[in-house]
Parts: structure tokens; C-alpha cells; sequence
């Protein structure tokens, strides 16, 4: 299965060219949102501000949405766009989106609503949009597309999951492209969840290599790939075999391992098993922040490393362990990068990306 | 796409129907109702609802009712198939659902509004209690695991999903179907759309007026020909295909033209390598909605002709959301099963906008292939060939 385009947004922006900046440019400090009442102050959180957008035209056909449906919808058009894929009334492309928590945000205005005008006085398009598959919708309404559309949730390698089922839909012939994507929000209460069971970096940086004791800073966007059968004039890279809760192919040469490690578990030491010293690592949810989704932009990062044949420095560089970690930004030859996942059982996902 | 069948070796389901298959069809036969008032929790509103009266105490969770109803059904499932231990398998964990998958927990949010803190006790169950996840880790199950939340179709697609990791050998049996409980949140937001009944649901009836909510689990154990002969166990019913297909047209309207559906039931055909006059039967979405059943029940005339045996059994177990798809595929591969399906319970009046109308009686069946349709929030449309093995 082949990567034929990424589609992206977060707190970096819109669009791969701004997530190749950040990579390009390494770390910068999040900004701030007002934490919750208990503590008082301010958080910091990697948010996507919708506003700053240039071009809001397509908002505008989503306007009734809330900020998980237009995040992904913004997604899914620039990874069509970004892939230059020809459609036809015949092209079928199937849709997977993977969240965590889905639109939680709308899911506790609607319950402001229950709570403040009662059982038989709350808004139905509050309802409506507090579905998990309504952001799906959104993007097949917006875009036109009419193929299979699936959202699915877990908290941990639900993207992952996401990739390997557009494998077998792909294979299967269901679809000729599969848009697979995944999207989560920020929201206060769920920033107060995780500032509650998890440690926050009050400073804002994530140190994915330290491990034990682990820091998160909550982030929010959403990533699609177009992936396809055939390689295309645009294909960033392969996809191999897409595993989950099984032993990672260390038969395999790899070049790079980037992984998921974010904070998002209060003990990420599990990671420490898969990595080599032959085999330099990275981590980039420093760019982005800690997210249960977070590896689609690991993956949207390791597939644009290998079609640029570049290497980006991992951002955060604290490295207690003596992690060999990838250090240089530049040139590079790059055959297959790996993108490890742990959950809080020490089970592990790995995708494999291979270069074209 | 590859046509080969994976057999149905075990099902499970609750509903106000019945705890279990057996139940269930004597409440068929009678043609009994089990609807009344909310109880599980306060409201002033006052649409009847289809609650599961009575959960075995061995499956009662504390604030997992979604949960407690799965693993009813699961356990009702895997005991048919006669899969007690999993271990030499690889077993996927497919499974549809709407309540379990969001933090509508109205007290947990109560106080946090109030107090700007608050207990994490619904927060720790929430995040405990992912449906597929738990499941297989529960049963220890070790293949691929996804809970969709694909609105009223979500256990449909679960099945479908269940049905490709098998014909790709992702793994080698699959349990797969929904659950949800009656949940006062949903039940809140399908009034406000003004489309939960005054009174009780009458799916294809020409004075519909709108859907009762209920609950329940559907699942089903999916495995593959080769893994069923060496387990010794044996099936007359198989899953033969899935088509799922989106309207592109509205959030919570279907497509007038049925856009979506009409091509989730020429896929799911096709993979079944069969056509419409195969079909014996149809166990229809049939919300009692006005859009819904308008809609449906045109595109199933259209490709299926007036005389097909068609039926909505939600007048029975109510909308029961991410549960439907899985309780309904129960239904139908049952019905294949035994030969027979239920009255259209809550039908009496032909909608002459309608070119079909469901059954009033039991229905014998004769043909080897039934359909199962559901159609859902979001424009998703989904749709399983069920079929009985020739020659029994």
C-alpha cells in the first residue's frame, strides 16, 4: 500500500509544508490555555488556532461544525490535494478515521445543555455533532466521497488499526483509495483529565527519551494519508505490514525508528525494548503534542523522510538513557523507517515505511 | 473481491426481547411488546423505551451497562460455538457501539462544572471500558481489535470489518457485533430531534410517528470454513458479504434517492455472488422514523420488488443505536436458521408512498440468503448477506 498523499493540520499549521518547517526548525514552546479551576494559572497545550487560516473557504461549507470536523475535514482536502490524485464519478475511496475521544468538546456543551435547560430543551444540532462519526460526515459531504466511511476509537493503536484495515480494503478491491486518518481535540475538561492522572510539562517540553517519569502537553490536530494500491507521480512512500500486539521484524533493516512516546503514559520504558544502538531514533511529538493518535503524524513524518531522502533531528533531545538518537538534520539515504507505538500493557504497533 | 464464506458458528443477544436466542423467538411468536416508561434513570420526558429488565447478576458492572450487555452476548456466543479457550487462535475483537465510546457522564461533569473538580471514577471506566478492547483482553483474545462508532450502523460495519480481517487472514475467528445501553444522554438528543415516539414505534406503518429508544447486545462468532473443521464444529448459517457505502448528502437526513444504501446492497450482493431474487428475506433498519423507512423502503422495492418478504423487528427491541446492526444480524442469521421470521411488530397500515410493505404474521422462509440493512447518522449505509448452507 502506498502513501499517494498526507494531509495535516495541528498547532504548526495547515498543510506538509509547515509540518517540514517545524521539523526543519525543531522545537518551539507551545502556547498557554487557562487551566482549570482547581489549579488555577495557565497550561501549556500545542493548539490549533483555525482562525490564523489564510484560505477559509471550506470552512465556510462546514460552518455549523465543531473544531473536530473542521480539523478533519481540512485534513482530508489537503491530503487529496497534496496527492493530485485524478477522481472520476468512478474513483471510490473509502474514509477511516481513528480518535480517541472523538468531539468531546461538543459532547459537554451538550450536556451543559441537559443541565441547563433540562431533558426536553437541548439543541439538536448540539446532538447531531456530538456523534462520533459526524467530523466522517463532514468530509464525505464536503469532499463528495460516497465510498465505505468507518470512524473508529480505542486509546491506543487505533490509527494503526485504522492502517491496517485500509490494507485489506484496498487489497479487497472496496476501495481504489482509502483516506485513513485520525483527529483528536483539545478540550478544558479533558485537559483537566490529564493534568489530573498524567504529569504536565509545565514548561512545555516533552521529553519522549526520558521514559520514567514520563511529561505530556496536550495537543490537537488531525492527519490523513491517501493511500493506494499503485504508486502514483506524488507516492511518499510504501507501507509494509502494519502490526499490533505481535514481535517487532527485527529480520527487517531499518534505518530510523521513530517513536509514539509523548507522555500520554505515566511509564513509556516499554520503548526502551525496541530500540537498537544500530539503529538511530526520534521522536517528534514534541512538535505536536502528546496525543492517543499521535502516531499518524509520526508516520506523516517518517513517509516524508524517506521521499525527501532528509533525516530531521528529533526535537527534544534529553537522553538519560543513551538512546542513540537522531541528531542531524540533512541529506540522507533512507530505506525503511520504523514507527513504534507502546500502550500501557507494554504491547507494542509498528508500521513499516519503505522507500519507493 | 474474493467470494469465499465465513461461517457463523455461535450467536449471542439480549434485548428486551429476550436474554438470550431462545427467549427471544418465543417472544417473537408471541409477538410481545416489552416497552414502557424509563426507568434507569430520571426524566421528564415520556417516549416509551425497550429496556433490558432483566441483566444477569453474574454480568453486572457498576456503571458498564454496554459492557455488561456484551459480555452477555459474547459469553451466549462463544458457548455455541464451543470456545471456551481461545489460546492456538488468532481471534480479532470487532465490535459497534455509541454510549461506550463517549463521556456522557452527566454526574462526572455535574461537579466538575461546579466544583472545577471532580471524582475520576466515570473517567477511569470510560477509559477502561473501550468495548473491543476490553473484550479481548478480557478473553484474552490476541488479533485485531476495533470498536466503530459508525452511529446506528456501527455493528453492522463491525460484522463487515470482522467479515475482511477473515478473508485476509488477519486472523482465523472473530467476534464481532455491538452492544449499547439505554443511556439518558441519547435519549435527551434523539427528542430534540423530534423524532422519538409519543407512543409506540411503527416501522413502514403509514402513521409512523418516529422511533423508541431501547438496549441491548448482538455478537456473533465468525469463523473461517478451515478453522471450524478443525475445531470439529459445524454451521448452517455464513456470512457471504458486506457493502457499506455513504450518502455524501446530510448529517442526520438519508439521501432521498437512498444514494448510499442502494450501493451498500449491490456490494454486499456482489461479494455474496448472488442476486436480489436470491434474497428471502430482508431484516430492514425500519426505525419507524418517516425519512428512514420512506427511503429504505423504496430502494428495497426497487431492487428487491414489492413481493419481497421484508421486516423491521426494532418493534420489538426498540432502536437499540451501535447495538442495531449486531442485534439484527443475530436476528437474521437466526431466521435463516429456523426457517422463519417474526411479524413487523407494530405495522398495520400500508404507507401508499411506499411501494412494499413489511410482514403482519411469521413468515415462512424457503431461500438460502437474507439481508440485514442499517442506516445511520452521518449518511453511512451498511448492509450482510447472510446465507444457510445448501443442500440442509
Amino acid at each position: 500500500m502506498m502513501i499517494s498523499g498526507i494531509g495535516m493540520i495541528s498547532s504548526l499549521g495547515l498543510g506538509m509544508s509547515r509540518f517540514e518547517e517545524a521539523l526543519r526548525n525543531g522545537w518551539q514552546r507551545p502556547s498557554e490555555v487557562p487551566a482549570h479551576a482547581r489549579t488555577g494559572g495557565m497550561l501549556p497545550a500545542y493548539l490549533v488556532d483555525l482562525a490564523s487560516l489564510p484560505d477559509k473557504s471550506l470552512l465556510k461549507k462546514v460552518r455549523r461544525s465543531d473544531k473536530v470536523s473542521k480539523m478533519l475535514v481540512l485534513a482530508a482536502s489537503d491530503a487529496l490535494t497534496n496527492s493530485g490524485i485524478e477522481r472520476n464519478a468512478q474513483t471510490r475511496i473509502g474514509i477511516i478515521v481513528a480518535t480517541a475521544f472523538g468531539p468531546h468538546v461538543t459532547t459537554f456543551s451538550f450536556l451543559d445543555d441537559i443541565l441547563d435547560h433540562g431533558d426536553a430543551a437541548v439543541s439538536p444540532t448540539t446532538f447531531s455533532n456530538s456523534v462520533h462519526n459526524a467530523a466522517a460526515s463532514y468530509v464525505s459531504m464536503s469532499l463528495n466521497i460516497k465510498g465505505p466511511t468507518l470512524t473508529v476509537t480505542q486509546f491506543r493503536f487505533t490509527f494503526q488499526a485504522a492502517l491496517q484495515l485500509a490494507q485489506i480494503w484496498l487489497d479487497q478491491g472496496r476501495c481504489d483509495h482509502v483516506l485513513a486518518g485520525a483527529v483528536d481535540e483539545y478540550g478544558e475538561v479533558l485537559g483537566y483529565v490529564a493534568d489530573h492522572k498524567l504529569t504536565t510539562a509545565r514548561d512545555g517540553r516533552i521529553t519522549p527519551f526520558t521514559f520514567n517519569p514520563t511529561c505530556q502537553v496536550p495537543g490537537e490536530g488531525a492527519a490523513f494519508l491517501l493511500l493506494s494500491r499503485e504508486r502514483t507521480a506524488n507516492t511518499y512512500s510504501e507501507i509494509g505490514p502494519v502490526r499490533i500486539n505481535s514481535a517487532l521484524d527485527t529480520n527487517e533493516p531499518v534505518d530510523l525508528a521513530i517513536i509514539d512516546a509523548d507522555g500520554m503514559l505515566p511509564d513509556e520504558s516499554a520503548y526502551r525494548t525496541s530500540l537498537s544502538a544500530d539503529v538511530p531514533a526520534a521522536a517528534y511529538s514534541p512538535l505536536f503534542g502528546s496525543m492517543m493518535i499521535g502516531s499518524a503524524f509520526n508516520v506523516a513524518a517518517g513517509a516524508l523522510m524517506l521521499k525527501q531522502q532528509m533525516t530531521y533531528a528529533t526535537p527534544i533531545q534529553d537522553n538519560p538513557h543513551g538512546v542513540r538518537l537522531l541528531t542531524e538534520t540533512g541529506k540522507a539515504r533512507l530505506g525503511a523507517v520504523r514507527c513504534i507505538g507502546y500502550n500501557c500493557y507494554a504491547e507494542q504497533a509498528e508500521v513499516s515505511l519503505k522507500k519507493i | 473481491m474474493k467470494k469465499n464464506s465465513m461461517l457463523v458458528t455461535g450467536i449471542g443477544v439480549i434485548s428486551a426481547a429476550g436474554a438470550d436466542i431462545a427467549e427471544t423467538l418465543r417472544t417473537f411468536e408471541q409477538g410481545t411488546r416489552n416497552a414502557g416508561p424509563v426507568t434507569l434513570f430520571p426524566t421528564a420526558l415520556r417516549s416509551p423505551v425497550f429496556e433490558v429488565k432483566h441483566l444477569p447478576d453474574a454480568y453486572y458492572l457498576e456503571g458498564w451497562r454496554t459492557l455488561s450487555l456484551a459480555l452477555v452476548a459474547v459469553d451466549q456466543a462463544l458457548h455455541e460455538a464451543r470456545l471456551s479457550d481461545l489460546s492456538g487462535f488468532r481471534v480479532g475483537v470487532c465490535m459497534g457501539t455509541t454510549v461506550a465510546s463517549q463521556l456522557n457522564a452527566l454526574q462526572f461533569y455535574k461537579t466538575y462544572r461546579e466544583n472545577g473538580q471532580a471524582p475520576m471514577t466515570s473517567v477511569d471506566r470510560f477509559l477502561k471500558g473501550n468495548l473491543a478492547e476490553y473484550i479481548a483482553r478480557r478473553l484474552g483474545a490476541r488479533g485485531p481489535q476495533l470498536s466503530v462508532v459508525n452511529a446506528c450502523s456501527s455493528s453492522t460495519d463491525a460484522v463487515g470489518v470482522a467479515l475482511s480481517w477473515l478473508k485476509s487472514g488477519l486472523c482465523d475467528i472473530a467476534i464481532a457485533g455491538g452492544s449499547d445501553e439505554l443511556n439518558h444522554v441519547p435519549y435527551c438528543g434523539f427528542s430534540s430531534l423530534g423524532i422519538a415516539n409519543p407512543g409506540l414505534c411503527a416501522p413502514f406503518d403509514r402513521d409512523r410517528q418516529g422511533l423508541n429508544l431501547g438496549e441491548g447486545a448482538g455478537v456473533l462468532v465468525i469463523e473461517t470454513r478451515e478453522i471450524a473443521r478443525k475445531r470439529g464444529v459445524s454451521s448452517l448459517i455464513s456470512v457471504k458479504g458486506y457493502g457499506t457505502s455513504c450518502d455524501a448528502y446530510h448529517l442526520t437526513a438519508p439521501s432521498p434517492e437512498g444514494v448510499g444504501l442502494r450501493a451498500a446492497l449491490q456490494d454486499a450482493l456482489a461479494e455474496a455472488g448472488i442476486g436480489p431474487q436470491e434474497i428471502g428475506f430482508v431484516n430492514a433498519h425500519g426505525t419507524g422514523t418517516h425519512d428512514n423507512d420512506l427511503v429504505e423502503g423504496t430502494v428495497l422495492a426497487d431492487l428487491f420488488g414489492p413481493d419481497l418478504v421484508m421486516l423491521s423487528t426494532k418493534g420489538f427491541t426498540g432502536h437499540t443505536l451501535g447495538a442495531a446492526g449486531g442485534i439484527e444480524a443475530v436476528f437474521t442469521a437466526a431466521g435463516l436458521r429456523e426457517g422463519w421470521v417474526p411479524m413487523s411488530a407494530g405495522f398495520t397500515t400500508r404507507d401508499e408512498a411506499i411501494r412494499i410493505a413489511p410482514v403482519r404474521d411469521k413468515t415462512a422462509i424457503s431461500k438460502r440468503f437474507a439481508l440485514s440493512t442499517s442506516l445511520a447518522f452521518g449518511g453511512t449505509n451498511a448492509a450482510i448477506v447472510f446465507g444457510r448452507e445448501a443442500g440442509l
